[in-house]
């Protein structure tokens, strides 16, 4: 039984289809395997799912809150907020700042007042349209049709900014 | 017609918690842990602008990969289930309908300029919501917390304006 199944899980084929995949593609930087593209689908979808439960999607919620009428979601960020810094600061007092070993993804942002610009734009056509990145998204599944504007704003958005500033970016050269 | 079995279904069985919106607590504790369990369990940072970065650089072949590409697409996935037993298509878009009178052509270029504020912003402030307001204050970054400061300062403005103006 132990040696059928030390055969079958032999990790040799797989090794050489992956240095096929890398020498075929030299673009691939992190080419990930399918199970965590799995894992990355099933956090957008919760994230889209409790978004949607905080009433976040919902155009007049978002009116609501920038007009200081209902406090359901400045409740729904400031538990979000408080939930994540004590999270990782358990981890961090621990010496572990993530549970899979590796390190955080995180490089904090330079202090530029000039970025403040950009957050008053921000700010105003998140009030204009009643949503912001993501929740717009989550506006497609909820059949809100004419969420594809406001995606189709900010990909163009996003293209400009980075035709402006191409160096902000660490990764990209789009 | 199934639609209308699934919504049955869904109201029969008294699953609430399906069919209304949540408390800010619950709401918020499940945002929270699943940007909790983002950084943990995979090492990433929630981001949703970032995401929109990635998807611009596949159409011009300078990425392939990306983690943040997938995030997105689950997002719609999470709008539909949350949604589910009572989903449908629809034009409406809340207040907005008013501010528009009602002009489809008025509505889509009202949104389609709003997103590029949004787009344009998010990138200059260096994240939207998720990125800036949860992540970064979370982490006490000083440009995330100012970030959020004029996001609300412009957004609270904003709204008042077209309130009293508009309506």
């Amino acid at each position: 039984m132990a040696i059928a199944r030390k055969v079958k899980t032999s990790p040799k084929p797989r090794k050489a289809a992956k240095v096929i995949v890398k020498s075929k593609s030299k673009k691939v930087s992190a080419s990930l395997s399918l199970s965590s593209v799995f894992v990355f689908i099933l956090f957008g979808f919760f994230f889209g799912f409790f978004l949607s439960k905080a009433r976040a999607t919902d155009y007049d919620s978002i009116q609501d809150m920038f007009r200081f009428k209902d406090f359901q979601l400045y409740g729904v960020i400031g538990t979000a907020i408080l939930v994540v810094a004590a999270g990782l600061f358990l981890t961090h007092r621990f010496k572990k700042p993530t549970l899979s070993g590796k390190a955080l993804d995180w490089q904090p942002l330079k202090f530029e007042p000039t970025r403040l610009i950009g957050a008053l734009l921000f700010g105003a056509g998140w009030a204009l349209a009643g949503s912001c990145p993501g929740t717009v998204l989550t506006q497609l599944g909820e059949g809100k049709i004419f969420a594809v504007f406001t995606i189709a704003g900010i990909a163009v958005g996003v293209w400009a900014f980075q035709k402006w500033q191409p160096k902000d970016s660490n990764n990209s050269t789009c | 017609m199934i639609a209308n079995k699934i919504s049955n279904f869904f109201h029969q069985t008294n699953l609430n918690l399906f069919l209304n919106s949540w408390h800010w607590l619950y709401a918020g504790l499940g945002i929270g842990l699943t940007a909790l369990a983002l950084a943990w369990f995979m090492g990433k940072r929630l981001g949703v602008t970032g995401g929109f970065v990635d998807a611009c650089s596949l159409a011009t072949g300078s990425v392939s990969s990306s983690w943040r590409i997938w995030f997105l697409i689950g997002l719609p996935l999470g709008g539909l289930v949350a949604t589910i037993g009572q989903w449908n298509w629809t034009l409406t878009y809340g207040t907005l309908d008013a501010f528009t009178y009602g002009d489809p052509w008025i509505k889509g270029i009202w949104l389609f300029l709003s997103g590029i504020m949004i787009g344009f912003g998010a990138r200059w402030a260096g994240g939207c919501t998720s990125g800036n307001s949860i992540m970064g204050v979370a982490l006490g970054s000083k440009m995330s917390i100012l970030a959020t400061l004029g996001f609300l300062a412009a957004g609270a403005i904003v709204a008042n304006i077209l309130f009293k103006a508009v309506l």
